[in-house]
């Protein structure tokens, strides 16, 4: 899935997911206070951790990535908790690989800060099940998103590892059904308990 | 808030500890010239159903096809391979694997000096016991090495928790250093 290893991806694409990446990074550190810190450190901490948990789908096995919770609580904040959780899983447990960070935290953060900077203000005017339902939406398009990125740099650095749409959807769609569920409950609950969990650092000041 | 995430995060752990990452492997095995194996993800099972190929150093396809339902593959290699044979899979969602087997498991390229032809059933007889043992060896060792193949990879509770220490390290260290900064206005 988002975990691309070492040695597939042509240089190019590398060094462009790198850039790209460094710059939502630099974003991300850029709009860093105490308070996104620790907001930060904990989401990084749930990606890292629920990447790991995996579940065997057919021909594939998948597993969760919390873009667009990432995207709604943290804003660009995201990038940087993705890369911390994709850096540890790298150099720990050889998942993805060092050369592919860059790409590889493009993917997972970047359709989840786009899917928060769109929702996340009427995420957070929104009550009630309207409320869920743009969470889902939110948390499904992350997924989708990174899906459709990881096969486009797939299909531009290596014709033969282009993964196949039929496939991809397969694998992909029963995953942003059950990333939308998980990322409309989470969001309900964060909005009923504490409202503040959904704003990202920034959007007050 | 902080609390109550953290015990959603420490029950998630509780759940990853017999779960291991998803990253495809292949095992491959060679025994008489044929090559078997499966594909699989760690932790995640077999992987069903998936194209495979094998490729030879020196150039040209050996054989390829889909995973059984099993993740299994095999496929013989006819002759002595002067070059590596690469066995590759690949789930055409992103998830791709390749194992190198070695010119001298094909009893190929840096092959034993020829024995000299005077004796021509003492070489026979040589040769059919070298197979006979190179067989019996590889039937031994290949669960040891499925072995180790899946723990090279499985992830350790340790390692997991460390992680997690570590990212709370980091922010930390962050918090000190906002501290610092503003401490110096």
């Amino acid at each position: 899935m988002a975990h691309i290893p070492d040695g597939i991806l042509s240089a190019p694409v590398l060094i462009g997911g790198g850039i790209v990446a460094a710059a939502g990074v630099a974003m991300a550190l850029r709009r860093l206070d105490d308070r996104a810190i620790v907001r930060t450190a904990i989401l990084s901490a749930a990606f890292f951790t629920v990447s790991l948990i995996s579940v065997p789908l057919g021909p594939t096995s998948v597993h969760l990535m919390l873009g667009g919770l990432m995207g709604i609580m943290l804003g660009w904040g995201a990038a940087l908790a993705v890369l911390v959780g994709l850096a540890l899983q790298a150099v720990m447990f050889g998942i993805g690989g060092v050369t592919t960070l860059g790409v590889n935290t493009l993917d997972i953060a970047g359709p989840g800060v786009v899917m928060g900077l769109l929702l996340g203000p009427a995420i957070r005017r929104a009550t009630g099940t309207r409320r869920g339902v743009l969470a889902g939406v939110a948390g499904a398009g992350a997924v989708l998103g990174t899906g459709a990125l990881v096969s486009l740099v797939l299909a531009l650095s290596a014709p033969e590892y282009t993964p196949v749409a039929r496939i991809v959807l397969a694998t992909y769609v029963p995953l942003a059904l059950v990333e939308a569920a998980i990322t409309a409950a989470v969001v309900s609950f964060l909005a009923r308990t504490e409202p503040a969990a959904l704003e990202p650092s920034g959007a007050k000041r | 808030m902080i609390l109550r995430v953290l015990s959603v995060l420490a029950a998630l752990l509780a759940l990853s500890v017999p779960a291991e990452a998803h990253k495809l492997k292949l095992f491959a095995t060679v025994a008489n010239d044929r090559v078997s194996g499966y594909a699989f993800f760690i932790g995640g099972g077999r992987a069903e159903g998936v194209d495979w190929s094998a490729t030879s150093g020196s150039g040209g396809p050996i054989a390829s096809g889909k995973t059984d339902d099993q993740g299994n593959y095999a496929f013989a290699v006819p002759g002595p391979e002067a070059a590596p044979v690469t066995v590759s899979v690949d789930t055409h969602e992103g998830h791709m694997a390749s194992v190198t087997l070695g010119a001298e498991r094909f009893g190929g390229a840096p092959a034993p000096a020829a024995a000299p032809e005077a004796d021509p059933t003492g070489t026979d007889r040589d040769a059919h016991m070298a197979a006979l043992v190179e067989a019996a060896v590889a039937r031994q060792v290949t669960p040891l090495a499925e072995q180790i193949e899946a723990l090279q990879d499985r992830l350790r509770y340790a390692d997991i928790l460390s992680a997690l220490f570590m990212i709370a390290g980091l922010a930390g260290a962050g918090l000190w250093l906002s501290g610092r900064r503003k401490g110096e206005k």
